[in-house]
């Protein structure tokens, strides 16, 4: 089994492979994790990750910029149905726009826009940078016995903008951060988190287990 | 063999795509209702019918058309288009559809069709269309690299009760079935499929009455049923005599 984390000189890809080169210890079936820049690596791969740190056109340029990484990705993902995992810009870009200065096309895999984030206490700083408990809104088999909840364990966030989906039922889980922030999408074989996992500690690396046992 | 006379719903009436091309559209009756009870009268015993709005809009849209065509037949009734999520395939089997085909869904999300052939084993189909041997989705608008086997291969053990492997590029257009793909198709797999796009005469029903064609489940005849080409009487004859021989 192939894992390709999609490099596109977008960032926290060190830490990113790392956190996956650990959760494939423990995993039942040998992984190989392959940071990637190829298409038909991509293409290929059992499992698809793309991380992602920034401004989302600028993420979005830097995927254009590789030759036919859009159309294999799309393709092993909406058609072959591989597992996909997006990390914070990673998984904004699944939304259909993005609105982080200038509009910008996403995937579209989950209908929505990406929106800045506006709590409604003005003492809460942008960017939300911080540690925060979710609220699971729907069952998925990537969040399967992670103690989530009010009392459960915090996932990281550094983000000033989210994805606000236009379907509720896209939405599998919520953090609170002077309102309601969108921190994981999944639709189809697509799954997305805002906050970052691999920096998560033991509740990301779970979360990474899940994602690389998740066989729909 | 069973052969499916097909009913294709948009804006509440009957019509004939090419191609699957919505601007290619011929209404062949203002009343499904009505065409479906003609078909039950000249002797069919299995109505398709595929909701072609809800292909586009990935959510039913001609829900009453087909409520009004279950009051009016008793024979099964299959159904596709813009069923793509439990909840629809549930509702529409809870009115009375006896079959649903999922498409679409089928190949971005194969777990919902696993989940719900588990939960009504023997009713849920999977429609794959094909151009030159590639799946298309979104209401055929795209095409990808991936081959309509790798798909099918898919559902291998899922409990799937039919697979309706259509060529796009003959749908509509009266050139014949495209045996030989369709073919290719069952035998690698052991869901049973069904032929679909460009029958056009009693020819194409006698060659899936062939020893060659055997592992097909049937055919849907579409255009060539509305347009006169293909006797339903004749053909129902021949299939009918073709069992009473096996």
């Amino acid at each position: 089994m192939t894992v390709a984390i999609i490099d596109y000189g977008s960032g926290n890809l060190h830490s990113a492979a790392k956190a996956f080169e650990r959760a494939t210890r423990v995993s039942p079936e040998p992984q190989k994790i392959a940071v990637t820049r190829d298409p038909e690596a991509v293409y290929r791969a059992d499992r698809i990750v793309l991380p992602g740190v920034g401004a989302f056109a600028d993420c979005r340029r830097g995927l254009d910029a590789l030759d036919g990484m859009l159309e294999a990705l799309t393709e092993a993902v909406r058609v072959k149905a591989r597992p996909f995992l997006g990390i914070c810009v990673g998984m904004q870009l699944m939304a259909t726009r993005g609105k982080e200065h200038v509009t910008t096309d996403g995937l579209n895999w989950v209908e929505g826009d990406v929106e800045k984030i506006t709590p409604r206490d003005e003492n809460l700083k942008i960017p939300h940078m911080g540690w925060n408990t979710l609220e699971v809104l729907r069952e998925h088999p990537v969040l399967e016995r992670l103690d989530l909840g009010p009392k459960g364990r915090h996932a990281y966030f550094v983000h000033s903008y989210h994805l606000n989906a236009a379907d509720e039922a896209n939405v599998l889980a919520r953090a609170d951060y002077g309102g309601p922030v969108t921190a994981i999408v999944g639709k189809d074989t697509a799954i997305g988190t805002q906050f970052h996992p691999e920096k998560s500690q033991r509740f990301g690396l779970a979360l990474i287990s899940n994602f690389l046992k998740w066989k729909p | 063999m069973i052969l499916f006379p097909a009913i294709d719903l948009k804006n509440g009436q009957c019509v004939r795509l090419e191609q699957g091309d919505m601007a290619r559209a011929t209404v062949f009756n203002l009343d499904p209702a009505a065409q479906a009870r003609s078909f039950a009268a000249q002797g069919f015993e299995y109505l398709h019918v595929v909701d072609l709005d809800g292909a586009f809009a990935g959510k039913p849209v001609n829900a009453q058309a087909v409520e009004g065509m279950l009051k009016v037949v008793t024979m099964p009734v299959q159904l596709g288009g813009g069923i793509r999520d439990l909840r629809t395939v549930e509702a529409w089997l809870d009115k009375g559809i006896t079959r649903v085909i999922i498409g679409t869904a089928a190949v971005r999300d194969p777990e919902l069709v696993k989940s719900a052939a588990r939960k009504f084993p023997g009713r849920i189909a999977v429609g794959l269309d094909a151009r030159d041997g590639k799946v298309a989705v979104e209401g055929w608008a795209e095409t990808s690299q991936v081959t309509a086997l790798e798909i099918a291969q898919r559902f291998e053990d899922a409990g799937v009760a039919a697979i309706v492997f259509t060529d796009i590029a003959r749908d509509g257009l009266l050139k014949g079935l495209n045996l030989d793909a369709t073919i290719a198709l069952a035998e690698r797999i052991s869901i049973p499929v069904i032929a679909s796009g460009g029958l056009a005469s009693i020819e194409d029903v006698k060659a899936m009455l062939t020893s060659r064609a055997k592992k097909l489940e049937g055919a849907i005849a579409g255009r060539a049923l509305y347009d006169g080409r293909l006797d339903p009487a004749a053909a129902l004859a021949l299939i009918r005599n073709a069992r009473a021989a096996a």
